[in-house]
């Protein structure tokens, strides 16, 4: 079935229960729920500035069980920038990204090309932390790629996460804002403490 | 090039429209009668190929070679005679002239009536066939509860000046009620399970009245034990512990996106309403959320699902407000279910899809962009013989029209007040037609090279003539119809370079197809058929759908009975369609398996608007 060719299409991955689906709702909607429902793959449309044009920005929520290994498979092909999520309260939970990080290297064969975002959820949970900013900053740099602590709940890092991935994409210039302001422009105003992002 | 499409056809694409739709019409009210009365639901038991805890097969009574009576009414009755073929009418051999139609009454003296028949036997053969008729249609007329009551109450009936029965002792009349209640259980044994509990009681109450009444009657004691057979079966459905943990983590795949090769290539198992499936429910953005639900969910539970997941809460300053459930067809066509519908999933077109959206937003609703744009490929069928693909077709055919218990039929059409059924395995049948309609024309319209379209052509053909050959209505008269479609029919130039040959077979195949003086031709083929044959499901729907319309199921507060034996016959006549196992190969071969798993997760394009904008790249209209 043909996607829209100007999809920008992020996949979010990580274990069950590491907050995939709270940053991604935290992001889209503004809302942050304590329960857990399990997700099986929702996606989310949003539109951005593509290019000094717009196109639509394309966030999969993948499960956290191995249940569709298949459908894991094509959202990698198929996707343009990758969020690994683990939970800073979770060892186990970074460790559970290797495997998928190798996938990802594996099916799209140049990483470089390819934005990729580490990210450590639940930074709030400063007394259940297993894991040290350290320890996630260091993996980052093994994979060569980017990394951020975020928590959906406190809603901290979230639109910066999205922001930041969005940065790294070097075939296009794709941005959360629509009004066609520059880079450099955006970056001037976020330092003034204006909040431009939509 | 007749500009509409023949009524089959139509009937074909109303079926499909309808499959489409629920009872509820957003803003429209273009339902017609029929597609209302689904949505006010019957429930089903779909078909299991397992024995009951009686030995052998059940309904050995109804093998083809016992020819029993075909027990038409004479034409005295208020009915026009269902629209049969009179060569199905007399294949049903031997008459029996003894058979009188039972006269209409309230339904529980047509119970009473039952058990007196089969008790005493005085309606000789034809008790099995008032059974049979009894079993089949009393949803229609009797709600299962109170047909339980009268059963309970009949068994404890006691002297021999009681009311009903005067003139038999007390064990045969009590062995009529647990013969009957074991057909009854049977018969019903899947909804009874899905309904736990609650059915639970019924054999479990019987099977104390029974254990009670030992002493006094000591040659029940086999059938006591067979009641606490069932009071087990009925308790726990899904046996063992573990069988239920197995169970619970295997969601069913019904839906295009959640499909598994693995499992496309097991052996279809028929579907129950408390299966669990995967489904997509989209946005009006075209976001989607995938919801885990039961089949028989209501579209009302289906919505909390997807505000839960959307995290709508109270405390958002912009309520939802109600959200809509509404499924989009590929064209664009929209229908908004009410709350209280169930079992939608298995009603949906091809490429319906489900929405669900504030009231406000409904008309803007657009279909999906993978429904309206295509982009040519390579199709694997050049590589697979026209045998392979009939073989397979046929072969996944048998497994679905297998997996649709008897009473779905009754239940599609015919909905009680106390209707609890859903014709979900039947509903799946007609969209598999649907599907591989539209399959041909896909086929067809997605080939850029005139030869091999031309090829393909031939190959369908040659499908078609596999299909039937084989016995397959359902595929054969599908694949007739995809090539009839419109948007392939107009390829002049592709047909024109078809030989000779093929195009004087398919005109054949087209005359089946075609609708004037009541399907005649159609009803000649059949007529000349033997059991195994899947028939056209469509065409068999109509006909119970017109014996329903035409005649009416009471008489004020009397059951037409006859009407009911009418209904019973058709269902027998699938019974026959069904009687004979086909014959299999043995094991495919891996170049099967691949023939076999594209068959069964065919990719089509249903939105009849793209065909025709494909159709008309292929060969440009004329100026």
């Amino acid at each position: 079935m043909p996607e829209q060719s100007n999809d920008y299409r992020v996949v979010v991955f990580g274990a069950g229960g590491v907050g995939k689906s709270s940053l991604v709702l935290r992001f889209v909607k503004g809302t942050f729920r304590d329960s857990y429902i399990p997700t099986v793959e929702d996606t989310y449309r949003q539109v951005i500035s593509c290019d000094k044009s717009i196109c639509t920005l394309q966030i999969t929520d993948t499960t956290g069980s191995h249940q569709f290994p298949a459908m894991q498979r094509l959202s990698i092909s198929k996707g343009h920038a990758f969020i690994l999520v683990y939970s800073v309260t979770s060892r186990q939970s970074l460790e559970e990204l290797k495997p998928i990080y190798e996938q990802v290297c594996q099916i799209k064969g140049e990483v470089e090309t390819c934005p990729i975002m580490l990210v450590g959820n639940k930074c709030d949970e400063t007394s259940a932390r297993e894991v040290e900013t350290t320890d996630g900053d260091a993996t980052s740099k093994k994979w060569k790629c980017a990394f951020m602590e975020t928590s959906a709940k406190t809603n901290h890092n979230v639109k910066e996460l999205f922001q930041e991935l969005l940065n790294l994409e070097k075939r296009r210039t794709v941005s959360l804002q629509i009004d066609g302001k520059s880079k450099q422009q955006k970056r001037a105003e976020k330092l003034k403490g204006k909040c431009v992002v939509m | 090039m007749p500009a509409g499409m023949k009524p089959l056809e139509k009937f074909l694409k109303k079926q499909t429209t309808a499959l489409t739709r629920a009872g509820g019409f957003g803003e429209k009210a273009t339902g017609t009668g029929t597609s209302r009365r689904r949505a006010s639901l019957s429930r089903v038991v779909p078909f299991f190929r397992e024995t009951s805890p009686e030995s052998g097969p059940a309904r050995e009574v109804f093998s083809p070679d016992t020819e029993e009576a075909p027990c038409w009414p004479s034409a005295t009755a208020d009915i026009r005679s269902p629209s049969l073929s009179s060569d199905e009418q007399s294949s049903e051999a031997s008459l029996d002239t003894s058979w009188t139609p039972l006269p209409a009454d309230t339904p529980d003296n047509l119970a009473l009536a039952l058990l007196d028949s089969v008790a005493g036997k005085r309606y000789g053969n034809c008790t099995e066939t008032l059974l049979d008729d009894f079993m089949l249609t009393h949803p229609i007329f009797l709600a299962s509860d109170r047909f339980q009551q009268v059963l309970l109450q009949q068994f404890g009936v006691e002297g021999k000046a009681g009311e009903g029965w005067p003139s038999w002792d007390g064990a045969e009349r009590k062995q009529a009620v647990l013969s009957v209640a074991f057909r009854y259980l049977d018969t019903y044994r899947e909804l009874l399970q899905e309904e736990g509990e609650r059915s639970n009681s019924f054999p479990k109450e019987l099977y104390l009245c029974a254990v009670q009444q030992l002493s006094q009657f000591p040659e029940l004691v086999e059938d006591v034990l067979k009641l606490q057979r069932w009071t087990e079966i009925l308790q726990c459905p899904r046996c063992s512990e573990e069988d239920k943990e197995i169970r619970k983590k295997q969601v069913r795949p019904l839906f295009r996106h959640f499909r598994r090769i693995d499992a496309c290539l097991q052996p279809r198992e028929a579907f129950r309403g408390s299966d669990e499936i995967f489904c997509r429910v989209y946005t009006p953005d075209h976001s989607y959320v995938t919801i885990r639900s039961r089949l028989s969910c209501r579209v009302g539970e289906i919505l909390a699902l997807v505000r839960e997941k959307l995290q709508y809460s109270e405390d958002q300053p912009t309520q939802p407000g109600n959200l809509l459930l509404v499924a989009v067809t590929s064209a664009g066509e929209k229908a908004a279910f009410r709350p209280s519908d169930e079992a939608v999933f298995t009603t949906l077109g091809v490429n319906t899809h489900l929405f669900a959206c504030e009231p406000s937003e409904l008309e803007s609703l657009l279909p999906l962009p993978e429904e309206i744009h295509w982009s040519p490929g390579d199709s694997k069928l050049h590589d697979m013989s026209a045998e392979e693909v009939a073989t397979q077709l046929v072969v996944f055919d048998w497994e679905l029209f297998s997996c649709v218990h008897e009473v779905e039929f009754v239940c599609y059409v015919f909905h009680g007040e106390q209707a609890r059924w859903r014709p979900l395995n039947l509903e799946l049948v007609l969209q598999r037609c649907s599907e591989v309609q539209h399959w041909v024309a896909t086929e067809i319209l997605q080939c850029q090279s005139l030869p091999k379209r031309v090829q393909l052509l031939r190959k369908f053909i040659k499908i078609a003539a596999l299909c039937k050959q084989q016995q397959d209505l359902l595929s054969f008269l599908a694949v007739v119809l995809g090539l009839d479609n419109p948007a392939v029919s107009r390829l002049r130039l592709t047909w024109e370079g078809l030989p000779g040959k093929f195009r004087k077979q398919f005109q054949q195949f087209e005359s089946i197809a075609d609708p004037s003086r009541n399907h005649k031709s159609y009803r000649d083929l059949m007529g000349s058929l033997r059991p195994p044959l899947i028939p056209f499901t469509p065409l068999l729907l109509k006909d119970l759908t017109f014996l329903h319309e035409s005649c009416k199921s009471f008489h004020g507060e009397l059951v037409n009975f006859e009407k009911m034996h009418k209904v019973a016959e058709m269902v027998r006549s699938i019974r026959r369609y069904r009687s004979s196992q086909l014959a299999l190969d043995a094991e495919p071969s891996p170049s099967h398996l691949q023939t076999k798993a594209y068959v069964r997760q065919l990719q089509v394009i249903d939105n009849q608007n793209l065909l025709f904008e494909m159709s008309c790249k292929l060969e440009p209209k004329d100026m």
